[in-house]
């Protein structure tokens, strides 16, 4: 029999912790599976022997030339294209379902996300300001201008939607949509005035990750990855706001501060994504509420478990991208609207019936 | 030092001036009732205190630190709240709740601790829903919701509690579960403050209330010191009666109806004895019938003198505490003579009143119908060793109906209107 006093706070701990640890053997599981996957199949064993042997020769040299040089075709797939690619993939969607479940609980309904929010095509816009008009400055004007864009997108559609202190959600999503659309617009003008090949630049907007390098993983590791662990900090203060803004201040929360503070992070990891991997939507919609039916509405286990089905969900759904139509591919972008949209409606219907 | 002092405080909407120059102040371990109509300020003084409306005039000082100087968690720990606005949306369960009090306790990363555990089961002990711990919010009546909600407050171990109108949506039995938990909390040491709708229970239960009228404190004090008969009348705009209990001076109100039911015409008169609130409903009643009612002979002060002045009918009338003397027995007996029908209320007899059962001697000599309560007949009622009880039979004897209670006195009287329209 267990004392009086002690247990429920353990036990919970401990069911997170398990959680989490299947989450991320799965994850580990589905990159070690999806490298292989693609136009050029390369088996898993052969998988096996490539890093064994590529390891061995890095640590005898001391250095990580031995993945750079005499490299045979099937390694120089894995090393170069397919591993970057599923990294950066498991980046992104980490990324966006952790901005989703950050939006959803900062407005307190399932239906919010950053692409519907418009936020996507705002860090869009910006990031194609970066790469055209102010490309002579240097590659990290494609992020921040997709950072700035991301923000002022927030900014303006929240602004329009709050009435007297409070936020009317069906504005909210009005608002995002429609903003959305004169983005994608602007977007548009800015690749004919500011591009000979729009066309080029389309293939990455519209969510491809077929040219993911080393070098996108390299930019956006570091930010995602601090965005969701300072994010995390607030998944208590998250919790207390599903509550009402009037508990959540009652109970010692500066609530109007972190919602800008969180909106703001989640507005740049979205906008990292964006720079690097173009407008995926609704994953941010999807992978919150799929984990929260899973494992409950606490932030504190919601957020960690979305980012890594997240990871999962954008690896195994950009690996159908490239193998459904081999050996042409589809741009992940296309694909998760085909899951995203429905739900979306699923949810507009129900809980107006609710 | 003072835990808690509110001096001179303005809170604005915009331009309009919502609450204007409160001052009071709590050394604890007390409950404060808020009271006053809809619109008063009732929940913007709460907000203040609470910290979510900025004065633009005056300030709220905890333990000699001004609450908007200080750190939100230092401040949530000091008070808590419970909205008015209990709904939950989301599936937590009823401990996760009650294990948010804790947040100020709390680091950014740190866990909830087995002590937090322990004070969040102590809080719902407390409150009576440990029980509940493990169901879903959403799931919780509203009486169950709001003890999970005071439990959430409670785990904060604040010194204030502050509530906005938390018996509004519960049942009677939750409602007096609320205030009897409140109010032992205050008496262990908490400040509670509450904006409270029901006057009866704020008076009931509040050390001290503060009624507020457009945005002012018009009365601070003990609740018999501010709920006055006058003080309602021009704050709420309407009629009550206010009693006080002869041993403990608790207050309790009862409302007057507005609507004023005039007797019909060729009405059918009926005179009431009575006394002690003993004739109290069955004046209502039978005025409100339509019935053209007197009665007498009342002392003044006495509670059924204050029921028919309200009533605005005619009352015979004998100094307070005096016994019937000879001239209002006389004025008692010219108002018989006029009334078709006498009604003995349950009203204990003695020397002083005895005259009272003469006059009904004389009605029945006139023809008139007299009819005894029930209860009239309890000897319990005598305070005169049986002299009461000899004319009471004698009562009876001459033809007096013994009625069970208003219906069946409604009921004969109305019998007794179509007999005297036949005669007519």
């Amino acid at each position: 029999m267990k004392r009086f006093g002690d247990g429920i706070q353990s036990e919970k701990m401990l069911k997170w912790f398990f959680t989490l640890l299947i989450l991320l053997i799965l994850l580990i599981v589905s990159i070690f599976i999806t490298v292989g996957m693609g136009a050029v199949a390369i088996p898993s064993e052969c998988i096996l022997s490539m890093v064994l042997e590529k390891g061995r020769e890095a640590i005898a040299s001391g250095s990580l030339d031995p993945f750079f040089h005499d490299l045979t075709p099937d390694e120089k797939i894995f090393f170069h294209i397919r591993l970057p690619r599923v990294i950066f993939g498991a980046l992104v969607g980490m990324a966006l379902a952790v901005a989703g479940g950050v939006m959803q609980g900062v407005f307190k309904n399932p239906m919010a996300d950053p692409f519907i929010l418009g936020i996507s095509t705002g860090a869009a816009v910006g990031a194609i300001i970066g790469m055209t008009v102010l490309t002579s400055i240097g590659l990290y004007m494609r992020p921040l201008m997709a950072f700035l864009g991301a923000i002022l997108t927030i900014f303006v559609v929240y602004n329009l939607a709050r009435v007297g202190g409070k936020v009317a959600i069906d504005t909210l999503l009005l608002a995002g949509i429609a903003f959305g659309y004169f983005l994608y617009s602007v977007e548009w003008l800015l690749l004919i005035v500011f591009t000979d090949s729009p066309h080029e630049i389309l293939s990455w907007l519209i969510g491809y990750l077929g040219n993911a390098s080393w070098m996108d993983v390299e930019y956006t590791t570091a930010p995602v990855l601090l965005g969701v662990f300072l994010i995390f900090l607030f998944a208590r203060d998250l919790n207390a706001m599903l509550l009402g803004d009037e508990t959540a201040h009652y109970i010692g929360i500066g609530v109007e501060s972190v919602r800008k503070i969180l909106l703001a992070l989640a507005s740049l990891i979205t906008a990292i994504t964006v720079a690097f991997g173009g407008i995926i939507g609704f994953v941010g919609l999807i992978m919150p509420h799929m984990t929260r039916l899973i494992v409950g509405p606490d932030h504190r286990i919601l957020l960690p478990a979305s980012a890594l089905f997240g990871a999962i969900f954008v690896i195994w759904t950009d690996t159908l991208a490239r193998t459904v139509l081999a050996p042409a591919e589809v741009p992940v972008g296309v694909i998760t609207p085909l899951f995203g949209a429905p739900l979306f409606i699923y949810l507009l219907v129900t809980r107006r019936r609710g | 030092m003072i835990p808690l002092e509110v001096r001179g405080v303005d809170v604005y909407y915009g331009n309009t001036r919502i609450i204007k120059n409160i001052n009071f102040n709590s050394t604890g371990g007390e409950f404060i009732g808020i009271v006053g109509p809809n619109g008063s300020g009732k929940t913007t003084l709460l907000k203040t205190i609470g910290r979510l409306l900025k004065p633009r005039v005056g300030t709220v000082i905890i333990d000699q630190q001004e609450i908007l100087s200080m750190k939100h968690k230092e401040f949530a720990k000091q008070v808590a709240a419970v909205p008015q606005d209990t709904q939950i949306e989301f599936e937590f369960k009823a401990i996760d709740i009650v294990l948010m009090g804790r947040n100020p306790h709390l680091g950014r990363l740190q866990m909830e601790r087995p002590e937090d555990e322990r004070i969040a089961k102590e809080a719902m002990k407390m409150t009576g829903c440990l029980h509940l711990m493990n169901r879903p919010i959403g799931e919780l009546s509203g009486g169950e919701r709001q003890r999970v909600i005071i439990a959430r407050a409670l785990a904060q171990e604040p010194r204030i509690l502050l509530l906005d109108e938390p018996t509004s949506h519960l049942d009677i039995n939750y409602q007096i579960e609320t205030m009897d938990l409140l109010k032992s909390l205050s008496e262990k040491g908490l400040i509670v403050i509450a904006a409270i709708h029901d006057l009866n229970l704020a008076a009931q239960y509040c050390d001290r209330l503060i009624m507020l009228n457009s945005g002012e404190a018009i009365a601070i004090g003990k609740p018999e010191e501010v709920l006055s008969e006058e003080r309602i009348r021009e704050v709420f705009g309407c009629e009550v009666i206010v009693r006080h209990h002869p041993v403990t001076n608790a207050c309790y109100i009862t409302p007057l109806p507005k609507r004023r039911t005039q007797p019909r015409r060729r009405a059918k008169k009926v005179h009431i004895i009575c006394g002690g609130g003993s004739g109290a409903s069955i004046m209502h009643e039978l005025h409100d019938a339509g019935f053209h009612v007197s009665a007498g002979v009342l002392n003044l002060l006495d509670t059924d003198y204050e029921v028919a002045e309200k009533l605005g009918i005619e009352v015979i009338t004998e100094a307070p505490f005096s016994p019937v003397s000879e001239e209002s027995h006389q004025a008692n007996l010219r108002a018989i003579e006029r009334t078709d029908a006498v009604i003995i209320a349950p009203v204990a007899f003695g020397f002083g009143n005895l005259k009272n059962l003469d006059v009904c001697e004389v009605a029945l000599d006139l023809g008139k119908q007299v009819f005894i309560m029930k209860d009239v007949l309890e000897p319990e009622n005598d305070y005169t060793g049986g002299e009461a009880k000899k004319r009471i039979e004698r009562l009876l004897e001459m033809s007096a109906a013994v009625v069970e209670g208003i219906d069946d006195l409604k009921k004969a009287l109305e019998a007794l209107h179509r007999c005297s329209d036949k005669r007519l």
